[in-house]
């Protein structure tokens, strides 16, 4: 049964990224009244990608080599630590949101300075704003992990399910207002409307993309995968606060499976329906996740605490 | 302990004996004496901390001292071994660092001379249980850095920085005097263990005496908003010299708030909360400060004051966990403090070590001015990067050990009763955690600023080897050693919640620890794990692709992209420095272009910290102000000065016969 469940944890974590990216490129064809491309077309852009010769430049150095696969390993790292499927982590530690965060925090780090290594301006730009905006996320995040788990009395993933348990109207709040602050976080994490937009290839209005500009072949493979992963883990943390752990092992396969396409649909639709912000109300949209978390704070220490 | 004295008196000597050398061999000197006393002082902490029995001698110092007792004990073991590391790696790099020196500055034998004599003194405040001993070693520990900080003191900004330290510093002993006298009056000697006795009757001494610790203590350690002589001293220092005194010497003021915290025992609700207020302060302006400087040992020095303040935050939680009686948060908060003070003695001293092997190469201490160095000093640039990657707490290195043991203890402590601690502490650890990724925004910067990219200058462009040996091992041991002991965090925890177990209580200590390092035996298999998975993706990619195509960097179309079109370092921090505005005082000097034929013109901008502008400023200003009215009695005429002294002997006089 644990292997199985590792098993599905890897394949879910592993795999469910290109099928999270095919449904977005779907939603927009759909709502564009396009055909659009076949469902697994990111896959077999990253199998594309991977048999392709890299080209890297001749300012770079070490670092720009180990970049990819330093974002790569700590995003699949990073993916041990949440739980998908019934509350089922990999590793399940205390705290791992902390050890989830600061791994991230690694593959971020090396993204940034191999940006910066190719000495090229645009490539700073997307740096430089990379650096900064997601600063403003992790704060936010860990108020809400941490108010949640005050509430649940152990400090990991699983206590997000606390509150589905002895939900009443003050609990469906947090549900609804933490999935709110975690939709921030995803948008913003992995680059998607209306913070960044992936689609274009407009130099100036673009963040991650921008980042990997010089990246070809199997780096830019490894790069855009690891990203990927990461919606899927923030989806899957989502998961957490909406999907009880007590269901069968069946519906709660199907239940995941589905939640993680609605959210691939609604980031579709989100880029169908809004152009991507001006830099400066980036940062008003990712501040509203800050506001949003001290929302959660003050309605959790009145629930814990009383009026 | 007597063979620590051997050591203690090995430095002393090998300051002396440099002043008889011939210039060339004076490092030398000092470097092999020093590592023979550092293994001197390094046996007797070593077996105490192993042990865990203190270790003591007093001395009789008749009429001037009175019984002056040396103790090692847990606590002062931990810092002895950190102090004479470091400081040793120091001076085996001040033997590359010092070379262009030799022979033309004459500050090169005062140089020497007081290289180990800081070493000497700062291990003497770690082991000195006497008031007014510790007073004397402590004022030598100032005195001693301020002459290695002032070493080019024939630039201005060297002297004025230096002075500066020194005005700071003579402040805070104030402070200190006043602790120490009020603790022995009340006390009735200068012993430090008689200090106990005097908070049974008068347990409102508790924050008195703490403020007064913190206002003293504080300003070493640079809390906010005494950080100020930081930023300009150890820009101005020799490098192996900001080195020592950012990655130890600082430590001395957070050694002192840990002893005066031993002396109070349970600290109050006021202080407790107090400490962890002002600490997250200080990390939070620190390193938002940090990241807009672009002198790269402005930076380090302003990323001391962040790193001082997350050691707060542990010391704030364990003194949180004392006030509340939880054994748990207590040693996590306190362990989390001093595995952070290791850490940050290590990679900190490893940064300004490279910061100085720029300079030398270089010979700009201006980031802007930087680049590519990663392809000039490649070892340089691979040590740095190992620095900067642990400061920002990344894992696996050692840096993140420390952040995760306070992140414990500030969730530990959520258990505790009120909502207003509850708010509190999760705001704490959401700053922390808002100092974590600005330290990844200030880094990123440094290291790509400094290290990629193309040279922005020519400066950078000439350098054509790394630096000579003497200076890449030490720092090839500190590099090593931040990942090491962040691999073995289980192991190298030991000791160090050994070092604060007085302040738990022994019978809670062994079933906390036992818990906590469960945690961290998992945290190591994460860490392995991750490792693995690592080395499998790196594989992987070696396979998959094995060759790749060099071409030049893409210019969107642009076909000459030169060094000039790069990112800057004011580019990089924009987006964050516009939505941080109202903290900063910005200075503009601009010369626009004139004219058809326009010649001249430049742009510069820079950064100054607020605190100093609106809070320090005005206060020197008032101060020279109001002495200058005073200036006549200072005439030059020798009489005057006598009926000065006349007249202040019959104030004297008279104050005696009708007050006293």
């Amino acid at each position: 049964m644990i292997i199985l469940l590792i098993l599905l944890n890897l394949i879910l974590i592993l795999f469910f990224p290109f099928i999270m990216l095919g449904i977005i490129k779907k939603t927009k064809a759909f709502w564009g009244g396009r055909k659009g491309v076949v469902l697994l077309q990111p896959l077999y852009d990253f199998v594309r990608l991977l048999k392709k010769q890299p080209v890297v430049s001749s300012t770079t150095s070490f670092v720009f080599k180990l970049a990819p696969v330093i974002a790569l390993a700590t995003s699949i790292t990073a993916g041990l630590f949440v739980p998908t499927v019934m509350g089922f982590s990999i590793i399940n530690i205390d705290f791992a949101f902390i050890v989830f965060a600061y791994i991230l925090g690694l593959g971020k780090f090396f993204a940034v300075i191999s940006a910066m290594d190719t000495g090229s301006s645009f490539e700073g730009m997307g740096a430089s704003r990379e650096a900064c905006f997601t600063s403003l996320i992790e704060p936010a995040f860990f108020i809400i992990m941490a108010s949640i788990g005050a509430v649940a009395g152990f400090y990991t993933f699983q206590s997000l399910n606390v509150f589905l348990y002895n939900a009443d109207i003050l609990g469906f709040c947090i549900i609804v207002l933490a999935v709110v602050a975690l939709m921030i976080m995803l948008l913003t994490e992995t680059s998607r409307v209306p913070v960044d937009d992936p689609a274009t290839h407009l130099e100036l209005t673009m963040i991650h993309e921008v980042m990997i500009l010089d990246n070809s072949g199997c780096d830019l493979a490894f790069l855009s995968w690891a990203s990927a992963i990461k919606m899927v883990l923030i989806s899957s943390i989502i998961a957490n606060l909406v999907i009880p752990y007590n269901l069968p092992l069946g519906i709660s396969i199907a239940l995941y499976i589905l939640l993680l396409m609605f959210i691939a649909f609604i980031i579709g639709t989100i880029e169908s329906a809004i152009a991507r912000f001006r830099m400066s109300h980036v940062f008003e949209f990712v501040f509203a996740m800050s506001a949003v978390a001290l929302v959660i704070l003050s309605l959790i220490t009145i629930r814990i605490y009383g009026g | 302990m007597e063979i620590f004295f051997i050591g203690i008196l090995l430095f002393v000597l090998s300051g002396v004996f440099s002043l008889f050398c011939r210039e060339n061999i004076k490092l030398k000197m000092i470097t092999v004496l020093s590592f023979f006393a550092s293994i001197f002082v390094i046996i007797p902490a070593f077996k105490t901390l192993l042990l865990g029995l203190p270790e003591g001698l007093i001395c009789n110092w008749n009429g001037v001292f009175g019984e002056v007792p040396f103790v090692i004990d847990i606590l002062s073991a931990f810092f002895i071994i950190i102090i004479s590391f470091v400081s040793f790696l120091g001076v085996l790099y001040s033997n590359g660092y010092m070379k262009p020196y030799e022979g033309k500055s004459k500050k090169f034998a005062s140089h020497c001379f007081f290289l180990p004599m800081l070493t000497a003194s700062m291990l003497l405040v770690t082991v000195v249980q006497n008031a007014l001993f510790f007073l004397v070693v402590w004022e030598l520990m100032s005195l001693s850095s301020f002459f290695l900080v002032i070493f080019e003191d024939d630039k201005k900004e060297v002297l004025s920085a230096g002075i500066k330290y020194l005005i700071y510093m003579h402040i805070s002993v104030v402070f200190i005097i006043a602790l120490m006298a009020l603790m022995s009056v009340k006390a009735g000697s200068y012993d430090f263990e008689t200090f106990k006795t005097i908070f049974i009757e008068k347990p409102y001494l508790k924050d008195i005496i703490f403020f007064l610790a913190f206002l003293g203590f504080g300003t070493k350690a640079g809390f906010v908003p005494m950080h100020n002589w930081l930023p300009d001293a150890h820009p101005v220092a020799p490098s192996h010299v900001s080195a020592i005194m950012s990655a130890v010497m600082i430590k001395t003021g957070l050694y002192g708030i840990l002893r005066v915290l031993l002396i109070i025992d349970k600290p109050t609700a006021l202080i407790a909360f107090f400490m962890l207020c002002v600490s997250v302060l200080t990390a939070l302006y620190g390193i938002v400060y940090a990241v807009t400087q672009k002198d790269i040992k402005k930076i380090l020095a302003y990323s001391s004051v962040e790193n001082i303040g997350i050691a707060g935050i542990g010391i704030g939680v364990g003194m949180i966990g004392m006030f509340y009686n939880n054994s748990v948060v207590t040693l996590l908060g306190f362990s989390g403090a001093i595995f952070h003070i290791l850490n940050h003695s290590i990679f900190k001293s490893l940064l300004f070590m490279g910061a100085g092997s720029v300079y030398l190469k270089t010979h700009t201490k201006n980031i802007e001015k930087l680049g590519g160095l990663i392809k000039s000093m490649p070892k340089t640039a691979v040590f740095f990067l190992i620095a900067c990657l642990s400061i920002c707490a990344l894992p696996p290195f050692n840096g993140f050990i420390g952040e995760f043991l306070i992140y414990l203890g500030l969730f530990g402590s959520l258990k505790m009763d009120t909502s207003g601690l509850f708010i509190l502490i999760i705001l704490s650890a959401a700053g922390l955690a808002l100092v974590g990724t600005l330290a990844l925004l200030c880094f990123t910067k440094i290291f790509s600023i400094t290290f990629l990219g193309l040279p922005r200058h020519e400066c950078s462009q000439k350098v054509d080897a790394d630096v000579s040996k003497t200076m890449l091992i030490p720092m090839g041991c500190l590099a090593l050693l931040t990942l090491l002991i962040g691999i073995s965090a289980p192991i190298v925890f030991v000791p160090v919640s050994c070092s604060v177990a007085d302040f738990v209580g022994v019978q809670y200590f062994y079933t906390d620890f036992v818990a906590i390092l469960s945690v961290l035996v998992k945290l190591f298999l994460c860490f392995g794990l991750f490792i693995l998975i690592f080395v499998i993706v790196y594989v992987v990619r070696m396979l998959i692709c094995r060759k790749s195509i060099v071409y030049n960097t893409w210019g969107c179309g642009y076909d000459k992209g030169n060094n000039h079109i790069q990112y800057t370092a004011s580019s990089y921090i924009g987006p964050f420095s516009s939505i941080m505005t109202p903290l900063f005082k910005k200075i503009f000097d601009v010369k626009k272009p004139k004219g058809l034929f326009p010649k001249d013109a430049h742009y510069n901008s820079s950064i100054e910290d607020v605190e100093e502008a609106y809070l320090i400023n005005p206060i020197v200003k008032f101060d020279e102000k109001f002495l200058s009215k005073f200036e006549r009695l200072q005439d030059g005429n020798i009489q005057h000065y006598i009926l000065y002294g006349l007249i202040f002997l019959i104030l004297a006089l008279v104050g005696v016969v009708f007050l006293g």
